[in-house]
């Protein structure tokens, strides 16, 4: 594991065994740099650098392959990543398309819906380079909507949000999870996504 | 593809693309001239300047100081003959027939008073070797006239080396074969007078030649019991630019008469001469495969990050290779292409020179040339591939 020079590392996450389940909403919390992020990389695929075993239902993830990676990136696991990991030339709409036409996952008319249910309707045609950090982040959500999951993983979602878009956020994400039967998995230095989680833990 | 394209192309350096583009275009321009350049020069050398002509060697044993001194006749014995006969380049072979008899010849011109007398010889070959086109080629037991064909050498000799000197008139083929030649043959005891006519002159045939019927005849009347051992032979071949009758040859220390074999040598220097230019063409193609390559893995250096995120959110190394390498190959395609073209202008210039030279020639194959072009870019557009492909994979982990 990360910590596994430091033996004194109280977690319920490094260190640990443990499981997350399809229905299940987990809030991770922790301190800044204890690993939140590394945890999501890591079961994104997108980092290897850890000591243990990852295993989706029972494959251990180090023994997958560059296709099936893909495949599930299109079609099991989602992220929002912390550092959104937009393309700031192009438009917020655009960076929604860049992935919907990978999977075809939302009609035009659902992800307009998005748009507007967080309040960025209006920023559609402007570069993301171009908007601030809230809206950023909200259309970084919108695109981790374009598919379909089994796991969605949101590193630190709120971190730029107010209330009321953090709402409208969890809103939208506990319909999508609901109706596709997922799993959430939230991180937070405090700050959180208000939902109903199932399970806490703390890194 | 469109959004993708729009992402992947950024640093692009058109710069660096037209650099590759025209070192490709020169590349594969100097391969595909040089190529086609041999493809309509080498049959020239090859089967002379028509397709179909039949090509003849005359065969000789080398005349050597040793073999001079101890009498060596320098004749071909019938073993050697036939052991020659069943080579795999000889069509034909025929024997040259010395006369075993003295002949003497007096040559006039009526009211010129010119005459002229020299000891001479005859020699006979085969009918179907002689490269003269008459009715008057023929002898019939009993005449008192002999047909003549003389090499056009000699009259060449004559008009442009002699006459010419001397301020004498040249003669025409078609004047000398009204001269008179007398001629005295002598031999067992007999001697008889005959009358000469030319009835040609051989490009192939560097001697004084008889109707083989004469010669048989004669050889007979004027020296029976005698038998003559020919010491040159006339071998019909396919192809004399064939590298088996070097071979065949100098394993056996035959000469070979004339300018046939230098077609093989020529050949032999166009090929060196092609293999230096292809080598050109190729280096300058690898080169400029390698330019390419240069710019496209600083390109895929400066869309590193971008080209992660895209394959964070579910894009395949393989959607992503896809512009780069079509970009790749569409421009190697073009440089192709527009070679092929550039090889078939440049090969126009000296289409009028070579027609002029040799009438008979063609255009060669474009086969060769065609295939060349596909194999090529084939060959670099995979190597691109998978390069660029390589490239790519090579982004999945950040480390």
């Amino acid at each position: 594991m990360v910590f596994k020079e430091q033996t004194q590392v109280v977690s319920d996450v490094w260190r640990q065994e443990l499981s997350f389940q399809k229905g299940e909403c987990c809030l991770v919390e922790a301190a800044s740099g204890t690993g939140k992020s590394s945890l999501c990389s890591y079961i994104y695929g997108w980092r290897d650098d850890y000591e243990g075993t990852i295993c989706f239902d029972e494959r251990d993830i180090r023994s997958l392959r560059t296709n099936e990676w893909v495949h599930l990136r299109n079609a099991s696991l989602s992220i929002l990543f912390q550092d959104l990991r937009l393309f700031p030339e192009l438009t917020a709409w655009d960076n929604v398309e860049l992935k919907n036409k990978l999977t075809h996952y939302k009609t035009r008319r659902q992800l307009e819906h998005c748009f507007e249910c967080l309040g960025i309707a209006d920023k559609r045609r402007v570069p993301v380079g171009k908007i601030s950090l809230g809206q950023q982040q909200r259309v970084a959500f919108i695109r981790a909507l374009c598919q379909p999951f089994d796991f969605i993983l949101l590193d630190e979602p709120v971190s730029h949000l107010d209330e009321a878009n953090a709402t409208a956020m969890a809103a939208l994400l506990q319909e999508e999870a609901a109706a596709q039967g997922a799993g959430v998995l939230v991180t937070s230095i405090g700050k959180q996504l208000p939902m109903n989680y199932t399970k806490t833990l703390h890194l | 593809m469109n959004l993708l394209w729009k992402l992947l192309r950024q640093h692009v350096s058109v710069f660096q693309l037209t650099g590759f583009f025209l070192a490709n275009l020169v590349g594969m321009t100097i391969i595909l001239f040089g190529l086609q350049f041999y493809v309509d020069v080498a049959p020239l050398f090859r089967g002379g300047d028509t397709v179909f002509r039949k090509e003849y060697l005359i065969l000789s044993k080398s005349v050597s100081t040793l073999g001079s001194l101890f009498g060596s006749k320098g004749t071909f014995s019938e073993k050697e003959i036939r052991a020659l006969g069943q080579q795999g380049f000889a069509h034909g072979v025929g024997r040259f027939t010395s006369s075993l008899y003295e002949v003497s010849a007096t040559l006039g011109m009526e009211g010129t008073g010119l005459h002229v007398g020299t000891e001479m010889f005859f020699e006979s070959v085969p009918d179907a070797y002689v490269d003269v086109e008459t009715d008057r080629w023929a002898y019939k037991e009993g005449s008192r006239t002999i047909p003549i064909v003389l090499p056009r050498n000699y009259l060449n000799l004559y008009n442009f080396g002699f006459a010419q000197s001397r301020g004498l008139p040249r003669l025409s083929e078609g004047l000398l074969s009204l001269l008179h030649v007398g001629i005295r043959i002598s031999g067992n005891g007999l001697s008889d007078r005959y009358e000469g006519q030319i009835v040609g002159f051989s490009d192939r045939l560097n001697t004084i030649l008889v109707p083989e019927a004469f010669m048989t005849w004669a050889n007979g009347h004027y020296a029976p019991g005698r038998k003559a051992a020919p010491s040159r032979l006339i071998v019909e071949v396919a192809n004399p630019a064939d590298e088996d009758i070097v071979q065949y040859l100098q394993a056996h220390a035959y000469e070979v008469e004339g300018d046939n074999l230098d077609a093989g040598r020529a050949t032999w220097f166009l090929q060196i001469l092609t293999g230096i230019v292809l080598a050109i063409g190729i280096l300058i193609t690898l080169l400029s495969l390698y330019v390419l390559l240069l710019s496209i893995c600083l390109l895929l250096q400066k869309n590193m990050q971008k080209m992660q995120n895209l394959l964070l959110i579910g894009y395949s190394p393989f959607a992503l290779a896809l512009p780069y390498q079509a970009l790749a190959v569409g421009l190697h395609l073009l440089a192709t292409l527009l070679a092929l073209g550039l090889a078939r202008l440049l090969g126009s210039f000296y289409d009028g020179s070579l027609s002029a030279l040799f009438p008979a020639w063609e255009r060669g194959e474009g086969t060769l040339v065609w295939l060349a072009a596909g194999t090529l870019f084939v060959a670099v557009s995979a190597l691109n591939a998978v390069i660029i492909r390589r490239s790519v994979a090579r982004m999945w982990h950040p480390s």
